[in-house]
Formats: C-alpha cells, structure tokens, sequence
C-alpha cells in the first residue's frame, strides 16, 4: 500500500537525533519558534522602527544595527529550502493523501470548505506562537532538543502540550450524534 | 560560517520532516487521537538517539547546550495554548514552514497566523512577564540538577526506555 511516509520513522527519528547531535556540537540545538519572533522584529524595523526599538520583547531579537538574522534564523531558512527542494524532487514518492491544502481526514469532519480550513489553520498558527513564546519553546526547542538536554521546564511543556492536545483532538473529532 | 552551518543544518532538518511524514495532517492528528503512531515514535526515537548523543558530548565538554529555564505557571499556560493551536491547525512552527515550502496553503496560513501570534505576545509580554515567567521561576535545571545523579546516566536510561517504547512496545496502529 502506498501509504506510509516516504521514509520510515526510524530513519527520520534517528537520522534527527544525529542531526540535533551534530547541531549541539557545532552550535547550539535545534529551534523554531523564537525565530518568528526575530522575522517580526525585522518586519517591524523596515515598517515601524520606533515602535520595534520600545517594545520589550523585540528589542531583545535585533536593533536597527543588527537584524538578529543569525544561526537561528538560517537554521529556520534552510528548513524552507530543504523541504522545498526534497519536495519536489521526491514528490512523487509522498503518499496522495498527505498533499494538498484540504486534508481529507479535515473535510470528513468539518465539510469541504477552504475558508474554514485557512481560518482554523490561522488561528491555529496564532496560539501555537503565542503559547511557544510564553512557553520560551515549541516542538523542537523545548521536546525534542529541550527533553534530551533533560531539561525539567521542556519535561513539563511536553507533558503539558501532548495532554491539551489529545484533549483538543479528541473534542474535535468527537463522533457527532446521527 | 556559523551561519553556513545554520543554514545546512536547517535544510537536512526541513528535509527529514517532510520524509518523515511530520507536515502531514492526517500523521499529526492520528497521533493527537492516538490512533496512528508514526509521529510519536519518530519524536521518541529522535529523543532516544539526541539525549545519549549530547550527553556522549558532555562527558568530553563538547556539547553546546542551551537549557531553558523552568517557569512553572508560563509553561504550563504556554503549553496550553500551544497545544490547542497544535490540534486545530494540525501544524506545529517547524512544520508550518515544510508544508508552506511544499506549497500547501493551510501551513500558509498557520505561518501567517504564527507571525500575528508571535506580535500579539510581544505586545502582551510586559504584563504576562511577572506574573507568569518571573513568578515560580527556577532557572535552568535539568533533571541531573533535580535528582542529583551524573546527566550521562539519565540519558542512557531514557534513551534505552524510549527506545524500547518506540521499536519494540507500541504497535504503528491501534484501531
């Protein structure tokens, strides 16, 4: 059946355990989220540069002088060239069902509608930063790189995470009544 | 050159996600609903083989570790609501940014709305800052801090144990 993944999740799952190995060694570890944080302060400097300059929180990611585009920044980067060169070299081994913007496994549930769909994903993509940012990490900060640190905050964010998540799926994909 | 390796890394990073089926809806909700297991037994098996990999550095001063401080309340709400985001959008920040490189306009929209969320907090964060991330605050312990034993043998530990969990205890699907 054509269905699994185009690699199997022993050979991603090692490959990045190596991958976050090499990273902590040259480096630092593997993170995402802070970076949308260095994008707005970068945004925001071009648009706004009084308002980035006296805000807390951004002017922590880069001043006038220095955008904060560094190692974090690439990093995140290179995942958009990456992905964007695997994907078309090797989109033809990617299973039917995993492309697209409409997810059938979505549609079953919530109807065929595109406006739905990119509304949900937007407000989605909002808490997911919103939360990381209070949070100090996401998925890969805080539980993959985060947990093999051991670190006891990213212990608590992936316990925290995966129990309101579950939650979240299960309420939404409660069976309705017929 | 640190840049260089940034961006090299993050492509084998962007690379093995989209391979391993991380940017799928269908993969991350079969985990959230706890019915298809690719997902968890990539994140396990990544975990098993990272954890003994820095803590292997470690023990030759060679690793670069960056701990994150644990915050008690600003974790746990943080987590919350990244959570809730992470099942409706069915994205997480790293892979909004695969599936908007393969052109899926759903993880276009999580990356837009990641970069709203990302302001909004930068606006909220003078008055959460007290009371959530200064407030219960212990700084950056790892659990070696916590329970007082050498990193390197709690790493082996967990990393034999989610190991086992990932390649011989959980099935790929449970119906």
């Amino acid at each position: 059946m054509h269905d699994k993944p185009i690699i199997s999740w022993r050979a991603a799952g090692v490959s990045l355990g190596l991958l976050l190995t090499l990273a902590t060694y040259l480096v630092s570890p593997l993170g995402v989220s802070t970076q949308f944080v260095v994008t707005d302060a970068i945004a925001l400097h071009s648009i706004a540069p009084e308002m980035a300059e006296t805000n807390a929180y951004l002017a922590k990611y880069g001043t006038k002088q220095d955008w904060g585009v560094g190692y974090g920044w690439m990093l995140v980067f290179g995942m958009l060239i990456g992905a964007a060169v695997t994907s078309r070299a090797l989109g033809h081994k990617q299973p039917e069902e995993d492309k697209g913007s409409m997810p059938r496994l979505w549609a079953t549930q919530f109807g065929p509608s595109r406006i739905k769909r990119l509304s949900a994903a937007f407000a989605g993509g909002l808490l997911l930063l919103f939360g990381a940012r209070l949070a100090g990490g996401c998925t890969s900060g805080h539980m993959i790189s985060g947990i093999s640190q051991l670190a006891v905050g990213s212990l608590i964010f992936g316990i925290v995470t995966f129990s309101v998540a579950i939650l979240t799926a299960k309420f939404l994909f409660r069976q309705r009544g017929n | 050159m640190t840049l260089m390796i940034g961006f090299l890394i993050g492509c084998a990073f962007g690379a093995i996600l989209y391979l391993g089926g991380a940017s799928s809806y269908r993969n991350i909700l079969g985990t959230l609903l706890l019915k298809d297991m690719t997902i968890i037994k990539l994140m396990m098996t990544a975990i098993g083989v990272g954890t003994l990999g820095i803590y292997l550095l470690d023990l030759g001063q060679l690793a670069h570790m960056s701990v994150k401080p644990a915050y008690l309340w600003g974790i746990a709400a943080g987590g919350g609501i990244f959570g809730i985001g992470w099942a409706v959008s069915g994205y997480c920040p790293g892979t909004c940014v695969v599936g908007t490189a393969e052109g899926k306009l759903d993880a276009v929209a999580t990356l837009i709305g990641a970069l709203v969320g990302a302001f909004l907090f930068a606006i909220a964060f003078p008055s959460l800052d007290a009371l959530l991330i200064q407030n219960a605050n212990f700084g950056k312990i790892t659990l070696s801090d916590l329970i007082g034993v050498p990193g390197f043998y709690i790493a082996a530990a967990m990393s034999a144990a989610l190991l086992f969990l990932a390649f011989f205890v959980l099935k790929d699907r449970y119906e």
